[in-house]
């Protein structure tokens, strides 16, 4: 009878789980090592060269912007959304209200929420016309097509996912564990790098997990904010499924991106394993 | 000079004052308990000593000096949470080394300070050192906070309830070794608890406490023997209010009630008419309940002489005269 509850349980989402995102996985897996068909697609064979292919300087060079604008990202999102979650959860009063307006982004569309971002960028946009109008600058400042643009777009649509992961850790923190560190002698800052944030690790190793991994992948913030100049690897596999139609060249551009997110994940678990020891900090 | 001087010293949340302009000084040395009910403000006085929370009004003074301005890491006081509030992710070593980090004294020094701390806590270090508080028991736990407030050597250690989550067997035990660690180490011990049996077994002075004032202060002897108000007698002990001189209260304790065949009461007695209700047999103890002709009831407590079974013994229904010496019965200040 158990087992039959636990199979009834599990069924459907292996179900799920095993023909829309195995099958399919298994599929980008076969294409990725197949020749490119004539007119899209791909032909019976098997072949490394798309992934030899992937190796040269010129998608080497995307990969690397691609993580250093994915780790950006997830470090300015840490450095942002850190405070705001300690302050969520030390605040009784406006805990709520202050949740709320974290996920309120969420009723909107992504994309919507990004074109929103243009017109506050663009030359003519809100930014720029504020500061020419108060006098702080003549000639309008380039924001829209830059790095910075796409950087602001990632920080902003991805700032919730490290919010929440570190407010669910900090709200399980027990005052008295601060209490006991200040009787003990430890100023603010000590109190900080010794208790605080060892016992929110968890939180801040899922969060950043969280915003990395997305941005890895990210390619309408890049293709909106950044422009032809700014691609991400996102924008390369995109491109090779629609306008360029090589299909196993997108496939094993983006085994590659996921090669590089189970090495995230699994320095990240044996950062938190070994951060839980806690070595003295300060 | 007193260690810790209480003057006029108040505390409001919002509408409630927890802490009424409470003044008491402790002395150099002394086991000095806050005792009462939760929400007299017991727990609120021992914060504010350790500076957890300002005082609204009145002063606090460690070793002659104003704590105004003087944030809790600063105080050099050492504390032992109700709950422990070991850190989960420090070894037990490195949660007593704590403090000593904090002060930045060299490797081998912090580890032979922790060592003896564990020991004078008799926790072998070889054994629990590398322990995680999840991985020990409640009484480990304790003694584990005990060896981190300790290893700090303050001169004053503050205790909220520490015995609160231990089982009666360990809580008699931990309660010899805390009165032991007192007298041994000279520190000035304060000690909230809600246990008027753990108070007056090992405090030098109480300060029993009722909606947020110092209700009464003194010895246990004292409390116990002469309780200043209803609310001393009916929380330290039990007691039996009975009508006394100018519509007043007495107390006597039921240790002091003697029962005898009704008559005239011997030469400085005093006597009340009733009749036997109930017999509790306690084990060490006797408890006999007395119905009064008025209406009343007292609670007499006789030593176990194998009264059960001799002819002397009361049984239900019979008529007695409760007497008590008139030096035995403490006229209250407030009913």
């Amino acid at each position: 009878m158990r087992r039959l509850s636990t199979w009834l349980l599990l069924g459907p989402g292996v179900f799920w789980l095993g023909a829309f995102f195995a099958v399919p996985m298994l599929l980008v897996l076969a294409a990725s090592v197949m020749p490119r068909g004539v007119y899209g697609g791909v032909e019976p064979g098997f072949t490394l060269e798309h992934y030899r292919r992937f190796l040269d300087p010129l998608y080497l060079h995307v990969l690397g912007r691609t993580v250093v604008w994915a780790g950006s990202a997830t470090a300015a999102c840490l450095l942002l959304g850190y405070p705001v979650a300690w302050v969520i959860a030390r605040s009784r009063r406006h805990r709520q209200l202050l949740l709320l307006l974290i996920v309120l982004p969420f009723w909107t569309s992504f994309l919507v929420r990004t074109f929103a971002m243009i017109f506050l960028l663009r030359d003519t946009g809100l930014i720029n016309s504020l500061l020419l109008g108060a006098g702080l600058i003549r000639a309008p400042l380039t924001l829209l097509y830059t790095p910075f643009a796409v950087l602001l777009g990632l920080v902003y649509g991805f700032l919730p996912f490290m919010v929440l992961p570190i407010y669910a850790s900090l709200e399980k923190l027990d005052p008295a564990l601060l209490e006991a560190a200040e009787g003990l002698g430890a100023r603010p800052v000590a109190r900080f790098f010794t208790v605080i944030l060892p016992l929110s690790l968890p939180g801040v190793i899922a969060g950043s997990l969280l915003v990395f991994v997305p941005a890895l992948g990210s390619f309408v913030t890049s293709d909106l904010l950044g422009g032809a100049k700014q691609v991400m690897i996102g924008n390369l596999v995109q491109n090779q499924f629609t306008t360029a139609r090589n299909w196993p060249f997108g496939s094993a551009a983006s085994f590659a991106v996921m090669a590089l997110v189970l090495v995230a994940v699994g320095l990240s678990i044996r950062w938190r394993d070994r951060g839980a020891d806690g070595e003295p900090a300060a | 000079m007193p260690i810790v001087e209480f003057l006029q010293v108040s505390k409001r949340f919002g509408r409630v004052t927890a802490v009424d302009a409470v003044s008491f000084a402790i002395q150099r040395g002394e086991f000095f308990s806050l005792l009462g009910p939760s929400g007299c403000g017991k727990t609120t006085t021992l914060r504010l000593l350790a500076g957890f929370e300002q005082p609204d009004a009145g002063e606090i003074r460690v070793a002659g000096a104003s704590m105004r301005d003087t944030p809790p890491y600063e105080r050099k006081l050492g504390m032992v949470f109700q709950s422990y509030a070991l850190f989960p992710h420090l070894s037990v070593e490195r949660n007593v080394a704590y403090g000593l980090e904090r002060r930045r004294l060299p490797r081998a020094a912090i580890a032979a300070q922790v060592a003896r701390a564990l020991e004078l806590v008799r926790l072998p270090t070889a054994e629990f050192a590398g322990r995680r508080p999840a991985q020990l028991s409640g009484g480990q736990r304790q003694r584990v906070a005990l060896a981190r407030a300790l290893v700090l050597e303050p001169e004053i250690l503050l205790l909220d309830e520490p015995l609160g989550a231990i089982d009666l067997q360990l809580r008699k035990a931990m309660q010899l070794e805390l009165k032991q660690l007192n007298r041994a180490l000279g520190i000035t011990f304060v000690y909230v608890t809600h246990d008027q049996d753990e108070a007056l077994s090992m405090s030098d002075r109480i300060a029993v406490m009722d909606r947020g004032r110092v209700a009464q202060l003194g010895t246990p002897a004292e409390i116990y023997e002469s309780p200043r108000t209803a609310f001393v007698a009916g929380f330290i002990g039990e007691s039996n209010l009975l009508p006394g001189p100018g519509g007043r209260g007495v107390v006597v304790r039921p240790e002091r009630i003697e029962l005898r065949t009704p008559g005239e009461p011997p030469a400085g007695w005093e006597s009340l008419a009733g009749r036997v209700d109930e017999v509790i047999y306690l084990g060490e103890r006797l408890r006999i309940l007395v119905a009064l002709a008025d209406g009343g009831r007292v609670n007499a407590t006789l030593p176990n002489q194998g009264q059960l079974t001799r002819p002397v013994g009361w049984a239900r229904g019979d008529d007695v005269m409760v007497c008590w010496r008139a030096g035995d019965g403490r006229t209250l200040e407030d009913a």
